[in-house]
């Protein structure tokens, strides 16, 4: 059987795969196929894909224990091959950008890396996404089948899906990869608790901010407005104050909050690519001039070791009201 | 321990230049070595000097990549040799085509153990050459490897994902992205700058790697430009901080953001 109409997509976060299942069928409504979740995990998971909005289910099992998710690529490809989907789409993490990268090379495709969006040229697709550390938009045909390309979280929208009746869980051969990484260790990382992408509001030092110990006010600023600390990539890389997964930009978290506060920050194109959709956009800056500040809601021209510690005073006060 | 460097020489994307029509021309940008490719010659270097055996850095382009600047750069940050696969044809090259002249290009060389790159190009960051390499290669490829140590006849490496640390060890050879914070890349001194045009650079024609015609493109780039910029209020708040934060926390009341 072929689906050369279906849309399959992937992601080994369930909450990344139900968003990929909404926007899936954007595109599935231009192909006229169905909509397939390829699942790995428990049988339960696979049956609730069909709730998401899935059409069909196409089941991995369960990955066995000190194998990595990046081992279903061998099956994936042979799965790829035997059924021929439209396209398969897979969820931006790491382990999804090396599992399309993967597949693409094994399929004779180029995946198509970070999509922010498809649009439709007649029967063509074409598909939107940022290069040159946001400094350009680029728009891409894809000229091999099938396509595949790898969306991160927050472009598609869950909400207005519905389930679907529940169908037949299809199960997919396992194909033992001809080579494998013996895992040795997995450790939390501490500081990774954070999820800017679910936050709505946020606050973002730059290097306005003098010394790593003024990072308390900043703190005490986004507990004033119950927002998360977000950084730029220099805080996080060059001097290391805050952890790597709190800094926004092109290598880095992609927002889109219903407040972002950037506080000294210059606003850099690499940055501003991973905060530019918020709903609402401040900068506290002493230079007026700097590029966040005009292309800002609110800019307050400012020193920040004087306008923070004031503007925690009103918001305090505000909310003691 | 015999090891290949990729690294993506681009035009800086600093150097863009908007034209009122909202194109782009990249004509008078300086091309220059991958910020995040930096860190994966760094990472090559030191596991020579700590193993021994030679670090080969490897690039494919166009032919203005063929810059003596260019050589003297890559060369003067601690690589043996060069290996340049430099023609027109691969301007703009996608990442499939990429990966094929790379691959053809790691295997002409020989006998490599272990074959770096960065956590991405600096002028696409699609993050997908180095996996693709790997597999074409045949060989183990992983992404976001911020620890390299070497351990018996293969590698033992740290993965930051998401939310963990992964630890694993695997068979070489292997093809490893290394993440932009594996180690700061070194400043060349003027030793290195001297030394660097001493050493040898192969350039290479596709037809050297045995690939006839240019590998078939497999993504078409239609267009080009600069991001629409999002429609701003664009209110400027002046005044005493009291004042100003006083007026601020009125918008954001008004805005339901507080």
């Amino acid at each position: 059987m072929t689906d050369d109409k279906d849309v399959w997509v992937f992601s080994e976060k369930p909450a990344l795969q139900a968003e990929l299942i909404a926007g899936a069928h954007q595109l599935s409504a231009n192909t006229g196929g169905q909509v397939a979740a390829v699942v790995l995990g428990a049988r339960s998971q696979a049956e609730q894909a069909f709730d998401l909005g899935a059409q069909r289910v196409l089941w991995l099992g369960e990955l066995p224990s000190g194998r990595l998710v990046e081992d279903i690529v061998p099956t994936l490809v042979a799965a790829v091959q035997d059924k021929c989907p439209f396209g398969v789409i897979i969820g931006a993490t790491v382990r999804g950008r090396a599992v399309a990268g993967r597949l693409a090379a094994r399929l004779g495709v180029a995946a198509l890396a970070d999509v922010l969006e498809f649009q439709w040229d007649g029967s063509a697709l074409l598909a939107r996404h940022m290069v040159f550390g946001g400094g350009a938009v680029r728009i891409d045909r894809p000229l091999a089948s099938p396509v595949i390309a790898t969306i991160g979280q927050g472009i598609f929208e869950t909400g207005s899906l519905q389930a679907q009746p529940k169908g037949e869980i299809e199960p997919l051969p396992w194909v033992e990869p001809p080579w494998q990484a013996a895992v040795i260790e997995r450790r939390s990382r501490a500081v990774s608790s954070v999820n800017l992408s679910a936050a709505k509001r946020v606050v973002c030092p730059g290097r306005g901010v003098a010394r790593q110990e003024d990072l308390g006010l900043i703190e005490e600023l986004a507990q004033a407005l119950s927002a998360e600390m977000a950084c730029t990539r220099p805080l996080a890389e060059g001097l290391g104050w805050l952890p790597r997964e709190r800094y926004i930009g092109i290598s880095g978290a992609m927002i889109k909050p219903d407040l972002y506060l950037g506080v000294g920050v210059s606003g850099q194109a690499q940055h501003t690519i991973g905060m530019s959709e918020s709903r609402v956009v401040v900068a506290i800056n002493k230079d007026r001039g700097a590029p966040l500040m005009t292309q800002s809601d609110y800019a307050v021209e400012g020193d920040l070791y004087q306008v923070v510690p004031a503007l925690i005073r009103a918001l305090k006060a505000r909310k003691a009201k | 321990m015999k090891i290949v460097v990729c690294a993506k020489l681009a035009p800086d994307a600093s150097d863009i230049e908007v034209r009122s029509d909202g194109s782009i021309s990249l004509d008078r940008a300086e091309w220059r070595i991958g910020s995040f490719d930096l860190q994966a010659i760094e990472a090559a270097v030191r596991l020579r000097d700590a193993h021994g055996g030679s670090v080969t850095a490897l690039s494919a382009g166009p032919q203005r990549i063929n810059h003596s600047k260019l050589r003297k750069d890559l060369l003067s940050r601690g690589p043996d040799e060069l290996v340049l696969v430099a023609e027109d044809v691969l301007n703009g090259a996608d990442t499939a085509v990429t990966a094929q002249v790379l691959a053809a290009a790691v295997r002409k060389i020989g006998a490599v153990d272990l074959v770096l790159t960065g956590e991405g190009s600096a002028d696409l960051y699609f993050q997908q050459v180095g996996l693709q390499l790997g597999e074409l290669l045949e060989v183990p490829a992983f992404n976001a490897v911020s620890k390299i140590e070497v351990k018996d006849s293969g590698v033992r490496i740290e993965r930051s994902l998401e939310e963990e640390t992964e630890v694993l060890e695997l068979p070489l050879p292997a093809v490893l992205a290394v993440t932009t914070d594996i180690h700061t890349p070194r400043l060349p001194n003027m030793k290195e700058i001297l030394l660097a045009a001493k050493k040898p650079v192969y350039e290479w024609s596709l037809a050297d790697l045995e690939l006839e015609n240019a590998p078939e493109p497999r993504v078409e780039a239609v267009s080009l430009r600069a991001p629409r910029p999002v429609e701003r209020k664009r209110i400027l708040i002046e005044g005493s901080p009291e004042e100003a934060a006083q007026s601020l926390a009125g918008y954001l009341v008004k805005e339901g953001v507080v």
